[in-house]
C-alpha cells in the first residue's frame, strides 16, 4: 500500500463481513446505527461489506443504500471461504489508516464504539470485550471454559476472542497472514507478531445475548483451530523440539519393552511367538521413528525456507547516515503448519 | 565500509554509554571506517532514548528498534541485513566482552579465516548456573557435530561479511552459526579474549537451554548429512525397515513350517508395521525432496561458494 494512498483515505475503514449461514440483523437498520455511531466519534469513514448472501435482504438493501449515496463499498463473494479470508478481500479495498471490523448483527452496544475509537491510543489494536451481563448463563460458562483454554494452551489471556468489535491499525493485518476461520484468534497472532493488543470492556447488546447451543462439529472445529494456532505460535519455528522429544522418548521405551522380551526368551525361555507384548513394542519403535521424522521434515521445511520467514518487525531505525526516523516495510509473512 | 559491529541489546540503559565508548576507544586507532548497529530487542527502559542521544552526535552508530522481544537470533538477524561491512563483528551488550579484541580478529580475517570465534578462557561467570551448562553444551556440540568449537557461547565473533547474510538464522540457531558454517566449509579460527563480569542488569539465559542446543543439533547434523540429497537420506531408512520387515516375515514363515501350532500374528505384524514405516519414510523423503528444491537454502550451494572463496581469494 503506498503511503500516497493511506494519506487521501478516510480515517476508519469498516469493515463488516457476512456469510448466508451466519446470523444477521436487518441490515439497513444496523447500517444507520453504525453510521451514527461513527458520526459520533468525528471521524471520517467509509463501509465496506463483504458478503456472499445475494438474497435481496441483504445485497438488494446495500445496493439502494449504495445508489442513495452512501459511502459503501460492496464486495460480492460466490463463494464464502471462512471470515478471516473475507476479511483479506475486504481490507484489499480499504483506504483507512484504521480498520474497524464490526459483526453482522449487533455485539456490543451502539454507544461503545464511539468510546474504543476515541481510546485508540498507544496502541495497536483494541478488541472489546463484552460484560455478559445479558448472555444465558451457558452462554457465559462456555466462554470461560473456551478462554481458559486458549489461556492454558497457548498462554495469552484475553477474554473476548468471539467479538467482532476490534480496531486496529492497517499494519496489523499487512503483517499478518489470516486465513479461513482465524479470525477468533487475530489478536493472538497481533500479539505474537508484536503488536500491542489491549482489551476494553464494553456493554453487551440485547440482540448479542442469545441462548445458543451450537453443533457438536462447531465445538470440534474450534478446538480444531485452537491446535492449529497453538503450533502457528508455538512450533513454526522449532518443529523438531516439539515432536523430537516424544519421538526419542516413545522410541526408547519400545526398544527397552524389545530387550526386556528378549531377556525373557533367551535367559528365562519364555516363548514369544504369541505374546502380544512384542507387537506393543514394535508399534511404539515404529511410532517413535514416525514423529522423529515428520519433526525432521517439518524442520527441513523451515531451515530451507528461513529465508522467506522473516516474521520480525522493525519499528524504526534511528541515526546512521539518514537523520530521519524511517519506516521499514517486511514482506508479509507466510506461515506453515 | 570496513567493519560493521553488531549489537543485540535489551534492557541495557546503563550499558549503552560506556559500550559506545569502550568501542569507539577500540576502533577509533584502527583507521577504519565502521558502523556500529544497535539492536533494540524490545526493551522496556531507556536504552533506546541513551542510544538516540549518542547517535544524534555520531552518524556511525544507528540503532533498529524491533517491535518487541524476539530473543537474540533475530536480533542479531535484523542487525546482518543492515550491515554493511566488508567484516561485520558481533558482540553482547552487556560489557562482557571487551571491544579491544575486535583488532585481532580482524587481522584472523584478513589473513584469510571467513570466521574468527572468541573463547572466554578465563570466564567470569557464575560456575553452577552458567559455566557447567555451558561446557556440558560445548562438549555436546562439538561431540555431534565433529567441529571443535570450544565456546560456542562467545558473543564476540567476526565473520567475512557476505557470510552472515547468507545464513539460516531461526529458532536459536545463532548459538550453532560456527558450527554450520564449519560444516559447510568455512575455515574458522579461535582466538582468546577477555571477558569481563557483570556491571550491570541481569543475565538472560537459563538451563533450559541444553536440550534446545541438543535438539536443534541434531536436526542440524542431520540435515548436513543427508539433505543434499533428502530422497537418498530417507531412502536409506525407508531400505533398512524394509529389510527387516522382510527378514521376519521370513523368519514367520519359516516358524509356521517348522512348529505345527506356531501363531503367526506377532511376526507378521511386525513385518506389515515396518513395511508401513519404510512406505512412511519413502513418502516423507519425496516430501522433502520436494520442499528442498523449492527452497532458498540451498547446502550444495554454500558449499560451491566456499570453493569459489578459496580458489578465487586465499590461493592468490
Amino acid at each position: 500500500m503506498s503511503e500516497e494512498k493511506v494519506l487521501q483515505g478516510v480515517d476508519i475503514s469498516v469493515i463488516i463481513t457476512a456469510s448466508v449461514r451466519q446470523k444477521k440483523s436487518d441490515v439497513e437498520k444496523l447500517y444507520n446505527i453504525y453510521k451514527k455511531s461513527l458520526e459520533e466519534a468525528g471521524v471520517s469513514y467509509e463501509f465496506i461489506y463483504v458478503t456472499d448472501d445475494h438474497s435481496e435482504s441483504t445485497l438488494g438493501v446495500l445496493q439502494q443504500l449504495q445508489q442513495r449515496g452512501e459511502n459503501i463499498k460492496i464486495v460480492k463473494l460466490t463463494r464464502w471461504f471462512g471470515d478471516a479470508s473475507a476479511l483479506n478481500i475486504g481490507f484489499e479495498e480499504a483506504s483507512g489508516k484504521l480498520i474497524l471490523t464490526l459483526p453482522a448483527f449487533q455485539q456490543v452496544h451502539e454507544k461503545e464504539i464511539p468510546e474504543i475509537i476515541r481510546s485508540f491510543k498507544d496502541t495497536d489494536m483494541i478488541i472489546a470485550r463484552r460484560i455478559r451481563k445479558k448472555d444465558h448463563i451457558f452462554q457465559q460458562i462456555q466462554a470461560k471454559i473456551f478462554h481458559f483454554l486458549v489461556k492454558l494452551i497457548i498462554g495469552m489471556h484475553y477474554q473476548d476472542l468471539g467479538c467482532r468489535v476490534r480496531l486496529f491499525k492497517r499494519e496489523v493485518l499487512e503483517h499478518i497472514n489470516l486465513y479461513g476461520d482465524q479470525i477468533r484468534f487475530f489478536p493472538l497472532l497481533a500479539n505474537k507478531y508484536g503488536f500491542r493488543v489491549t482489551e476494553k470492556e464494553v456493554e453487551q447488546n440485547q440482540s448479542d445475548a442469545l441462548h445458543r447451543v451450537y453443533s457438536i462439529a462447531h465445538y470440534t472445529e474450534r478446538i480444531v483451530d485452537l491446535i492449529s494456532i497453538f503450533f502457528i505460535i508455538k512450533f513454526t519455528k522449532k518443529p523438531l523440539r516439539f515432536f523430537g522429544f516424544p519421538g526419542f522418548v516413545i522410541f526408547s521405551l519400545g526398544i527397552l519393552l524389545l530387550l526386556y522380551q528378549f531377556y525373557q526368551r533367551v535367559f528365562l525361555d519364555i516363548a514369544l511367538a504369541d505374546k502380544p507384548m512384542v507387537l506393543v513394542s514394535i508399534l511404539l519403535i515404529v511410532f517413535g521413528i514416525q514423529l522423529f521424522a515428520i519433526g525432521l521434515v517439518a524442520e527441513i521445511i523451515i531451515f530451507t525456507h528461513s529465508k522467506d520467514s522473516k516474521d520480525y518487525i522493525v519499528e524504526e531505525v534511528i541515526g546512521g547516515k539518514r537523520q530521519e526516523i524511517k519506516k521499514i516495510q517486511t514482506p508479509q509473512v507466510e506461515e506453515e503448519v | 565500509m570496513d567493519l560493521s559491529i553488531v549489537i543485540p541489546v535489551m534492557n541495557e540503559e546503563a550499558s549503552v554509554k560506556p559500550l559506545y565508548q569502550a568501542i569507539v576507544q577500540a576502533v577509533d586507532p584502527l583507521n577504519i571506517k565502521y558502523e556500529i548497529i544497535l539492536v533494540d530487542d524490545g526493551s522496556t527502559d531507556n536504552t533506546v532514548a541513551n542510544a538516540t542521544l549518542l547517535s544524534e552526535k555520531d552518524e556511525r552508530l544507528k540503532i533498529i528498534k524491533l517491535k518487541r522481544n524476539y530473543g537474540q537470533t533475530i536480533g542479531l538477524y535484523a542487525g546482518f541485513q543492515e550491515a554493511k561491512g566488508k567484516i561485520v563483528v558481533t558482540m553482547d551488550g552487556d560489557l562482557q566482552n571487551d571491544p579491544s579484541d575486535i583488532e585481532t580478529m580482524m587481522e584472523k580475517i584478513n589473513e584469510g579465516y571467513d570466521i574468527v570465534l572468541g573463547w572466554r578462557h578465563d570466564r567470569k561467570d557464575y560456575l553452577l548456573s552458567r559455566k557447567i551448562p555451558s561446557k556440558i553444551a560445548n562438549w555436546l556440540i562439538s561431540k555431534v557435530t565433529g567441529v571443535p568449537v570450544k565456546d560456542n557461547g562467545c558473543a564476540i565473533r567476526a565473520y567475512r561479511g557476505e557470510i552472515v547474510k547468507r545464513f539460516p538464522m531461526y529458532s536459536e540457531m545463532h548459538r550453532l552459526m560456527p558450527v554450520i558454517t564449519a560444516l559447510s566449509g568455512a575455515r574458522f579460527a579461535q582466538i582468546k579474549v577477555k571477558h569481563h563480569e557483570r556491571k550491570f542488569g541481569k543475565s538472560k539465559y537459563g538451563l533450559s537451554r541444553i536440550y534446545k542446543v541438543l535438539i536443534d543439533m541434531i536436526a542440524l547434523k542431520i540435515i548436513f548429512a543427508f539433505f543434499h540429497l533428502p530422497l537418498y537420506g530417507f531412502g536409506i531408512f525407508a531400505l533398512i525397515s524394509a529389510i527387516i520387515s522382510l527378514l521376519i516375515f521370513l523368519v514367520g514363515l519359516y516358524n509356521v513350517f517348522t512348529t505345527p501350532d506356531f501363531s503367526m500374528v506377532t511376526s507378521m505384524g511386525s513385518s506389515i508395521l515396518f513395511a508401513s514405516l519404510s512406505m512412511f519414510l519413502l513418502f516423507l523423503g519425496i516430501i522433502s525432496e520436494m520442499t528442498y528444491k523449492s527452497g532458498d537454502i540451498k547446502i550444495e550451494k554454500l558449499l560451491r561458494f566456499r570453493k569459489l572463496k578459496i580458489n578465487q581469494e586465499y590461493n592468490v
